[in-house]
């Protein structure tokens, strides 16, 4: 119950400050709260911030803008990822704040996260939805493409059993892609049920979560598990 | 033990049938030849007793008032106007009705209101309003339907809509194409009873072996999927859905009902198709299927129809091979079994029996053509004696063909093999009951 307490703190933290959306290192937060594997990330306010933060994160990093009126970051020129030394750190503050002023001059600008960097692998969605009819709903889908003009994605009602999570990895279309294909190893799918499972549980526990995008998360092979790379909660609205 | 106001609506002792004949016509809420429609069908089927009451006190025979209205009667059928109807329902409550279904439709919110005050606030149980399509049970002969001609032949599949005209267009489907229906309700506005009592009860009616539901809108997913969760642990469930909501509201819809173990069809003839298999067969352990077949070229349709589905051709151990070739040296035991335009009906029979014991067989397609073959339609008996000899694996049995298709069908009526004009249909039923088993591993955990 440690777990409930800790996010129910950060969303009443959310909610004082009059706010439904959560930033991408608060969404983060909540995700490494609940036991889901995210990448590291700080909030850095100024330059120098972002440089003791890579320091601890450990070289290279990725950096991207952290305003709640920007919500696709590389359209805004807003994410820079291999970054390996603090004079590149230091310079790459300065881009990004300058091109999300650029692309939205009236935005809100928090500052620039810096991230753990890790190495890129087989990309997958879980996002969680209320539906007005069935209540707290998981979704699963690969990355990119996939989703997004292919509509191949699978739905089941949170709490999701093990069995629930694995057949709506395997219901996709995409499936083979996961499974192996040409060769290549499976993907770890345990971690990914996992994932389902709690982000299902989260949903399900949380229903003033109205809407959780966890994309992309980056599934290693087999055994070496899965993490969450960008993450977007919202709440519901009046709470 | 089923709840009594829902046994009451589908068995009741007795049966009160109320309409108004003095009344003008009104398209869409109920009109008196609707009444004296549902008085006819009645008095021709239903089996137990039946009381008539006009409140225009003009039908020959029928109680006038309702006050004359015999005590305790269980289920009330209620035709008039809704302005009407409310005028006599506290009565008739008063006089101990236990259930009351309501086909007319027309009722406003305030009559809504007015009605479940009257009747559900006081326990008794609605179907309705607007339960166009009222109630049938085969067994009983209850036949609370103003359309004529619907009632289909006694079977094991239960039917429940929540629309009265697609529920009318399925009973004529069913009566049409020899489907045996155990039970039907159409719900209409569901004011009280829903998809989950009807669920409740139906798991529970022995006559019932699966339940098939049309379904627009739910109001409470949870409790439906809950109901459905349950129900599939002592019988299967298919889902024919025309959630309109957008896709991803019906893709939800889909996969909550998936994950509680009903099995969806695309279309009503996949609905009964798979219905009547999973109400007559026991389910299919594993995926691989059998086919034997007079004729070759069916037999390869059959083959691809059966990889369509996700299932698979079985091996035949060698033992089952040798026995047949034994006997029937000429036969190519490679799975499909072409029996050759010879066949008889010993040869399906002893080649069924060998086949659905051989331990790598989980289900069989039987195939019996009469174009061109030897076959004649009575011989197919024998698939229904060689199937009952193995209880748990599963037989379908298809005829290509239309005419040819029917003679066989009414060979093998009442004797629990079902039948299909097409391969591909008698695919999707294996597939389902293929499913069906994996339903209940699943509901074991």
């Amino acid at each position: 119950m440690a777990a409930h307490k800790k996010v129910a703190e950060i969303l009443s933290s959310i909610r004082e400050q009059g706010r439904r959306k959560l930033l991408e290192h608060e969404s983060k937060q909540v995700l490494a709260a609940w036991g889901i594997p995210t990448t590291r990330v700080e909030l850095a306010r100024d330059a120098a911030e972002a440089v003791r933060a890579a320091r601890e994160l450990k070289y290279p990093v990725v950096m991207k803008i952290s305003s709640p009126d920007i919500i696709h970051k590389s359209d805004a020129g807003g994410v820079k990822v291999g970054l390996s030394s603090e004079l590149e750190v230091h310079q790459a503050f300065k881009e990004i704040v300058d091109n999300a002023r650029a692309y939205r001059p009236n935005a809100k600008i928090l500052g620039v996260t810096v991230q753990e960097y890790v190495p890129h692998a087989r990309e997958v969605i879980v996002g969680t939805l209320q539906d007005p009819t069935f209540g707290a709903t998981v979704m699963f889908g690969l990355g990119g493409v996939w989703v997004e003009a292919l509509k191949d994605v699978s739905f089941r009602l949170a709490p999701l059993t093990a069995d629930d999570a694995r057949e709506m990895i395997s219901e996709i279309k995409g499936y083979p892609i996961l499974a192996g294909v040409r060769g290549e190893p499976e993907a770890d799918i345990d971690a990914i049920v996992d994932i389902l499972q709690k982000a299902g549980q989260l949903a399900h526990e949380f229903p003033e979560i109205v809407e959780m995008d966890i994309n992309p998360i980056f599934v290693f092979d087999r055994g070496k598990g899965a993490i969450a790379v960008d993450a977007r909660i919202i709440l519901k609205e009046g709470g | 033990m089923a709840e009594e106001g829902i046994k009451a609506i589908f068995e009741p002792k007795s049966v009160l049938l109320v309409g108004a004949t003095g009344i003008k016509e009104r398209p869409g809420v109920m009109s008196p030849a609707f009444f004296t429609s549902i008085v006819s069908n009645m008095s021709s089927s239903y089996k137990g007793k039946a009381h008539v009451l006009d409140v225009s006190g003009r039908l020959s025979g029928a109680i006038k008032s309702p006050k004359d209205v015999p005590k305790k009667q269980d289920l009330a059928v209620l035709t008039p106007p809704p302005e009407l109807a409310l005028k006599h329902i506290r009565k008739l409550v008063d006089r101990g009705v236990k259930a009351i279904v309501i086909p007319a439709g027309g009722y406003k919110k305030d009559q809504l209101e007015q009605l479940v005050r009257a009747t559900v606030k006081r326990g008794v149980r609605v179907l309705g309003p607007n339960a166009a399509m009222g109630v049938l049970n085969t067994s009983n002969g209850l036949y609370t339907t103003f359309e004529r001609g619907l009632m289909p032949r006694r079977g094991r599949v239960a039917l429940i809509s929540q629309d009265g005209g697609l529920g009318a267009a399925m009973l004529d489907w069913a009566c049409f194409h020899g489907i045996g229906l155990s039970k039907f309700a159409s719900l209409g506005d569901k004011v009280d009873v829903d998809e989950v009592d009807l669920l409740n009860y139906l798991a529970q009616d022995g006559d019932t072996g699966a339940i098939c539901i049309y379904v627009e809108w739910i109001e409470e997913g949870r409790k439906f999927t809950e109901a459905i969760r349950e129900t599939v642990k002592r019988k299967p469930v298919c889902i024919l859905r025309g959630v309109g909501e957008g896709p991803e509201r019906a893709e939800i819809f889909d996969a909550a009902t998936k994950q509680a173990g009903a099995i969806r069809a695309r279309d009503i003839e996949e609905l009964f198709d798979i219905a009547t298999a999973l109400a007559l067969q026991p389910p299919m352990r594993g995926d691989r299927v059998a086919v034997m077949s007079n004729a070759g070229g069916p037999a390869i349709l059959a083959a691809g129809a059966i990889e369509r589905e996700g299932l698979k051709l079985a091996t035949l151990s060698n033992d089952v091979k040798k026995a047949i070739n034994a006997r029937y040296p000429g036969i190519d035991v490679t799975n499909p079994i072409d029996m050759t335009a010879g066949a008889g009906a010993e040869h399906y029979e002893f080649i069924l029996e060998r086949v659905l014991a051989d331990p790598n067989v989980d289900g069989a397609m039987v195939m019996n053509m009469l174009k061109s073959c030897l076959l004649k339609p009575e011989d197919v008996e024998v698939v229904a004696k060689a199937a009952r000899k193995s209880k748990e694996k599963p037989v379908v049995d298809v005829v290509v063909g239309g005419g040819d298709h029917v003679l066989v069908r009414e060979v093998l009526r009442d004797k629990e093999i079902p039948t299909y004009d097409l391969p591909e249909k008698a695919a999707r039923a294996l597939r389902a009951l293929h499913q069906y088993w994996q339903v209940l591993g699943r509901t074991k955990e």
